[in-house]
């Protein structure tokens, strides 16, 4: 993916516009990543569709597990992930209009909410090993066989997707320096579009583990 | 035209609008969750998720703005693919029989 953005990127020029000889192509940038965050659908549609297959095989265990997890920390992450979805989009309109500062402080508006989801999760992670609930603890594992397999997806799942979501963080890290450099502006910003792209994959994916982990009744 | 200015200027006001729609969605998940639907607890909330990944899909990730046909053939062909693999996986559940 880093080698989509930058590729993306191109090469460097000045403000002026294109350096002689230099082939720019926005939308297949935008092809290059959407072809990436479909791989990435698929991914991710793989264990979705291991947890709806025990899901299917132990409902009664699974109704119990899901009962554990904190469903107001599971919504306030909610908001906080549709809501930075929100300023990366509007950062980018605002570079489309040339409004550089706030693009910039919309970016880092993003970036806060990413890293503010990451610390819920530590929390939420946190209680959840504070008593015992952690892939082969002892505790868990004298469970019923459907809450051990419920908390190993958990895990698993909520896991990658945040792994994703601090990637997403980094990759936006460097689009705020690139944007203070002015290597991201008004008449370029596909660099700023593809991480954007790669930020709401991140969202969508939380919406469908919202109501797949917390929400089981 | 410089070809990045393909992707339409949103409105501000535009977002602000899905990402209301978003959490309004989210708060409609949140209350159907806490009724007895039975089974259609789960179809509820990925009929609410789907619509919720359709307004990220069409505005924030400017889908309907991309005027390349490709765009519009490979979303759903893969997610056809995904469908088939749903299928294949539940179809073999459903006919296994006794095997845990």
């Amino acid at each position: 993916m880093a080698l989509m953005i930058l590729r993306s990127f191109g090469k460097m020029d000045d403000a002026k516009g294109l350096v002689a000889g230099e082939v720019r192509d926005a939308t297949g940038a935008r092809l290059g990543m959407w072809l990436f965050i479909l791989s990435e659908i698929l991914l991710f549609g793989g264990l979705f569709i291991l947890y709806s297959a025990y899901r299917y095989k132990n409902p009664v265990d699974f109704h119990h597990a899901s009962r554990e997890l904190d469903v107001l920390l599971g919504t306030f992450n909610t908001i906080i992930l549709l809501t930075s979805s929100l300023s990366m989009a509007a950062s980018i309109s605002a570079i489309q209009r040339g409004q550089k500062k706030l693009s910039m402080v919309l970016l880092m508006a993003t970036i806060a909410l990413g890293l503010f989801f990451l610390v819920n999760k530590g929390f939420e992670w946190g209680t959840k090993i504070e008593h015992g609930i952690y892939p082969n603890a002892p505790a868990l594992l004298a469970r019923a066989k459907g809450e051990i397999l419920f908390f190993g997806l958990y895990y698993v799942m909520t896991g990658l997707h945040g792994l994703h979501v601090l990637v997403g963080v980094c990759v936006l890290l460097v689009m705020l320096i690139l944007a203070s450099k002015e290597k991201i502006r008004s008449t370029h910003f596909t660099p700023l579009e593809n991480s954007g792209l790669y930020w709401h994959l991140v969202d969508i994916i939380w919406i469908f583990l919202y109501p797949l982990f917390y929400l089981i009744s | 035209m410089k070809p990045e200015e393909e992707i339409l200027k949103t409105r501000y006001q535009t977002y602000a609008l899905v990402w209301v729609t978003l959490i309004l969605l989210t708060g409609i998940t949140l209350s159907a969750a806490g009724r007895e639907l039975g089974g259609w607890t789960v179809l509820i909330a990925l009929v609410i998720a789907g619509t919720k990944s359709g307004l990220v899909l069409t505005y924030f990730m400017h889908l309907r703005s991309e005027r390349l046909t490709v765009f519009k053939i490979i979303i759903p062909l893969v997610l056809a693919v995904f469908l088939v693999f749903i299928l294949l996986t539940f179809s073999d559940l459903a006919f296994r029989g006794g095997v845990k």
